[in-house]
């Protein structure tokens, strides 16, 4: 076809395309409704849930801290490419990019440009870690630098600002740059205490704030896990960045939900972490991925679908994988595992994907079908309360039960398919209908006021019996008298009093330990329940406009601390139903009735259609139950396929173990 | 000699009891004291571990083993607390091997050391370590199991049955679980001499079921006898002479009575038992032990050992899947049952599913360590070698 090159270029009339006329967006939609409201054309990555992988500057054990990124990524970038993956992480070497003090490496430098440069010309986006430790090619073991700490020394501190400005100046002009890490927690967690840490974030935000003011800079730690490994509580200097992150590591893991990975505590326990971290800000479910090579190919896959969907019903902002590459290490075995030691990637050391590589393209494709911007989840007005108490030091062993009597109370929750979140003692719950205070064994007084008058105002307190002596607060506000603790006992007994009014409640007796029992005598409150001697143990009073609920055990904690994966079934019904009725009575329940209590429900409403995603946190298959409060027109795989008509408010939705599906649903 | 102070006393008291918030208060307040004094490191890493909080677990067992590497119930906190947390075999295996060394006749070490070794796929190592540990006490029953699982990896399940069969019957918890069935239950009270048993049926069963509890087997034979000789159609009788057969090893024997004593009232819980048991001793018999055990398992469906020997029963007929769900009610009914556990490993093992047997037998160890009361032992054997 004859052409030209170059000369003036004549003006052209554009060719009108015919405009399809919007459909009007129907009210009461209908099977064909839902077929003409589904995206016409697949986009290729969802822009508002990225995912993404980091890449290690090492393969192999043999390398050295020189042959940082010495082969060529461009394999791996166009893999993820392939996958529709978004985002990409690299990590700066302070060793390599300044070799002498005040000497930049102008070809340390360009190899970085180049790496966003190649991951950008594959429309991915890339994070930059300024200071991390990989554990293997000493990033920040600068020779010069004397094995100060570059955490607290105040001339290291200066040359990290030099050289962060330096990297961002190289790197600002970059559309590739997503955001600015300052560090990974490995590098975060040799921080010893709260005020230094800020001290560092402050500065090395302030330089780059110089040259770049606009960009996200976040800390690349998150506090639950930092406060666990370190005993350092960062989430103030957290709060001061423009991201958070939440990701799981292995020794959080062994104290929270020791056990596997594809059943029980464990499959909500990255959901948890992100609930944790998300204080008003944007968090990426970061580092996602399994730890060690203890599980096969189809476990790791299973997992990581598990937090890949997990991330997206708990509105994450993105996830972040923890590693492309398998790291080819040395053989030897037995295998210390360093709790911050990155191994296990998605595919393996020579660049073969991996079952969890499908899992995370499939993902990808699906959440590209869901549109962030007309479907959103339903808010979160029941909440976890965390207690402050948990930041108390040993000997209170309140710092050792809480988190995990939380995580329990957050997992009881999301299997009544209650809409949940968590928040802290001092946050303020005025979104919230529902607060729950799992086996606190205290709160400050302020905060009984506060929870006072929370219920007065027509919210309801759901709380379970800690231990010891009880507040002064519990007889206005609950309506019983405490008697004293009864201490441990070994069998749970429930005879229901009143039926209906917590749920569908069944009188059992169950070989259960509990470590405490409240002993109680009536006032004001109802009493649903009692244990096999009468006394109460589970009680309603109604308090101005609001309900007060007071569970006469440490259930959650006595879950948490029993095995968790073998609750006798009427002991997890009853916090089921308890959890499910307090939520519902309040106005807050279930989206969408359930059945199967292992399935986790999300509903994303939309204005014609609503998106239902379900994830399976057995692994076994489940046929999901479910009934929704309007009648459903028709269900369609959001990945596309003929609308399935329902007629009816009721329908059943299969779920392969672990497996996950959205579905858009829409209503007659 | 560093004789206990009061202190340290009232925070062993505390943590004996169980009141582990208290006592770790008071492990911290004799700390105040002392710092230096390994019981109280010890005794923070035992309550630690009861709580599974590894990580505070291992720095104080650390500590104590710092302080006095003799330090026999520090090494087994340590142990348990590597073994639990996972991912820390090398630490593991040489904290096991230190307590083979200072208490070589600590059954417990070398079946640990062996569960260690297993987790770092060093098989064979295992397999000597539980050897030795069985070379020590023959009827260490978690031993069995894990050569019966070591088994089941290597040769497959018809390999290893007999050995999960061996290890069972070695697990005290199936007689106690007739002795259930017939209302017998340990109250401290000793069983009566033949003697002075009065004459009649009533007390001459209830005697004679003591006295089986008691493994006093000639004496209780004697007393059947007696009441058989007066009806030989009673089938509570015949049901516990069946349960003495098959303690004799006697199982045809065992099953005719048993089938006798049904023939007479079907009703006779003990009588089903006695039958499934002999029928599950006969090689070939398994589906006749899954039909009994089955019914059992719907007679008594609160009781876990029914499901247990149901599972067992299923997994020689290799219905895996069945057997698995049978584990898993028996294992909601009771989380502590060491049998259940290691059965259920054994499934799931020939599912594939690696990395949750793996977990199985940890938890089964876990619970077993503790129902032995083991470091409680073991500091009190260290204590008094301080003083």
């Amino acid at each position: 076809m004859p052409t030209r090159k170059s000369g003036p270029r004549q003006p052209r009339q554009r060719i009108e395309r015919e405009q399809a006329t919007p459909a009007s967006v129907p009210r009461r939609a209908t099977a064909e409704a839902a077929a003409a409201t589904a995206p016409a054309k697949a986009l290729q990555r969802n822009p508002l849930f990225p995912v993404g992988v980091s890449l290690y500057p090492l393969d192999t054990e043999t390398q050295g801290p020189d042959d940082w990124y010495e082969r060529d990524l461009s394999e791996d970038l166009a893999a993820l490419a392939e996958a529709r993956c978004a985002l990409v992480r690299i990590f700066v070497s302070w060793r390599v990019l300044e070799p002498q003090v005040g000497q930049y490496s102008e070809e340390a430098l360009a190899k970085l440009a180049s790496l966003v440069a190649d991951a950008r010309a594959k429309k991915m986006q890339t994070v930059v870690c300024l200071f991390a430790d990989d554990r293997h090619a000493d990033l920040t073991d600068v020779g010069w630098g004397k094995k100060r700490d570059p955490r607290t020394d105040s001339y290291l501190l200066q040359r990290e600002v030099a050289l962060a400005q330096k990297v961002v100046s190289h790197l600002r002009s970059d559309s590739g740059v997503f955001a600015w890490q300052l560090g990974n927690e490995a590098f975060l967690s040799g921080f010893e205490s709260a005020e230094a840490l800020e001290a560092w974030v402050n500065a090395l935000r302030e330089a780059i704030r110089e040259i770049d003011p606009k960009r996200p800079i976040g800390l690349g730690a998150d506090a639950e896990t930092l406060y666990r490994a370190t005993g350092v509580d960062a989430t103030d200097v957290l709060a001061a960045n423009e991201f958070a992150v939440s990701h799981l590591t292995a020794a959080y893991r062994a104290y929270a939900a020791e056990g596997p990975l594809t059943s029980g505590p464990s499959t909500y326990l990255d959901a948890f972490l992100l609930r944790n971290a998300h204080r008003g800000r944007p968090v990426l479910l970061d580092e996602v991925g399994v730890l060690a090579l203890d599980h096969s190919a189809a476990e790791e896959a299973a997992y990581v679908r598990n937090v890949l969907w997990s991330g997206l019903m708990n509105r994450a902002a993105g996830v972040m994988l923890r590693r492309y590459r398998d790291m080819d290490t040395e053989r030897r075995e037995p295998y210390f595992l360093d709790p911050f030691e990155t191994l296990v990637g998605v595919a393996d050391s020579e660049g073969l994907p991996k079952p969890v590589f499908s899992e995370i393209a499939r993902f990808v494709r699906t959440v590209a079908r869901i549109d962030l911007k007309s479907h959103a989840l339903i808010a979160e007005r029941t909440a976890v309360v965390v207690p402050s108490e948990r930041f108390d030091p040993l000997p209170s062993l309140a710092g050792l039960y809480d988190p995990r009597a939380c995580l329990q109370a957050f997992i009881i929750a999301k299997q009544a398919h209650v809409p949940v979140t968590v928040v802290r003692e001092d946050d303020d719950f005025g979104e919230y209908l529902v607060l729950v205070v799992p086996s606190a064994f205290k709160l400050r007084d302020e905060t009984w006021e506060r929870l006072g008058a929370f219920v007065q105002g027509g919210g309801t307190l759901l709380m379970s019996y800690g231990g010891g002596d009880a507040p002064a607060a519990t007889r206005d506000l609950f309506g019983v008298e405490f008697l004293g603790d009864a201490g441990p006992r070994s069998r749970l007994s429930c005879r229901v009093a009143q039926a209906d009014i917590l749920g569908a409640l069944e009188s059992f007796d169950a070989r259960f330990d509990v470590p405490n029992h409240a002993l109680l005598s009536g006032g004001t409150a109802t009493i649903v329940a009692t244990d096999a001697k009468g006394s109460p143990l589970l009680t309603v009073n109604q308090v101005g406009q609001g309900r007060a609920v007071f569970v006469a055990v440490p259930l959650e904690r006595a879950i948490a601390q029993g095995d968790p994966w073998a609750t006798p079934r009427p002991v997890s019904h009853l916090a089921r139903e308890v959890y499910g009725a307090v939520a519902r009575g309040a106005g807050c329940g279930a989206p969408v009735l359930c059945r199967a209590p292992e399935v986790e429900v999300a509903l994303f409403q939309g204005e014609a259609d609503d998106v239902l995603v379900l994830l399976n946190h057995a692994p076994e298959k489940v046929d999901a139950d479910l009934e929704c409060d309007r009648r459903v027109a028709s269900i369609a795989d959001v990945r596309g396929g003929a609308p399935v008509a329902v007629g009816g408010k009721a329908f059943t939705v299969p779920l392969e173990a672990n497996g996950a599906t959205a579905l858009r649903v829409t209503y007659a | 000699m560093s004789p206990r102070g009061r202190q340290v006393l009232l925070a062993e008291g505390l943590a004996r009891q169980g009141h582990v918030a208290p006592a770790v208060e008071a492990c911290y307040e004799a700390l105040r004291l002392d710092e230096g004094d390994p019981l109280v490191h010890t005794l923070l890493s035992d309550l630690f571990l009861a709580g599974d909080f590894y990580d505070e677990a291992i720095a104080a067992a650390s500590r104590a083993i710092e302080l006095d590497a003799d330090c026999a119930p520090a090494y087994l906190s340590l142990g348990l607390a590597y073994d639990r947390r996972g991912g820390m075999w090398d630490q593991s295996i040489l904290v096991w091997h230190e307590l083979a060394e200072v208490v070589p006749d600590l059954v417990t070490a070398h079946v640990q050391l062996g569960e260690a070794f297993a987790a770092a796929a060093f098989e064979e190592e295992a397999i000597e370590a539980w050897k030795k540990a069985l070379e020590l006490d023959a009827h260490e029953a978690r031993a069995m199991y894990n050569l019966a699982v070591a088994a089941l990896k290597k040769e497959g399940m018809a390999t290893a049955l007999p050995g999960f069969r061996k290890a069972g019957e070695l697990d005290p918890s199936q007689d106690d679980f007739f002795f259930a069935l017939a209302g017998v239950y340990d109250d401290g009270t000793p069983a009566p001499d033949p003697i002075d048993v009065p004459p009649d049926r009533d007390s001459r069963l209830a005697a004679a079921f003591a006295l089986a509890f008691e493994e006093d087997f000639f004496s209780a034979v004697d007393l059947i006898r007696l009441i058989l000789d007066d009806n030989p159609d009673d089938p509570e009788a015949l049901a516990l002479a069946g349960y003495l057969y098959l303690k004799q090893e006697a199982v045809n024997e065992a099953m005719a009575v048993a089938l006798r004593a049904l023939a007479v009232s079907t009703k006779t819980p003990t009588a089903v038992y006695v039958l499934g048991a002999a029928f599950a001793k006969r090689p070939g018999l398994n589906r006749n032990a899954a039909r009994v055990f089955g019914a059992l398992a719907k007679a008594v469906p609160n009781q876990p050992m029914p499901h247990v020997l149901l599972a067992e029963s299923l997994l020689g007929l290799q219905r895996y899947g069945q057997a698995k769900q049978a584990y898993l009610r028996a294992v909601e009914l009771d989380p502590t049952f060491v049998r259940a556990r290691f059965g259920l490993a054994a499934v799931l093992l020939t599912e594939g599913e690696y990395a949750l047997a793996h977990h199985e037998i940890r938890r089964a160890a876990y619970h077993d360590t503790r129902r032995q009361g083991l470091f409680w032992q073991l500091y009190d054997v260290y204590a008094e070698a301080r003083e």
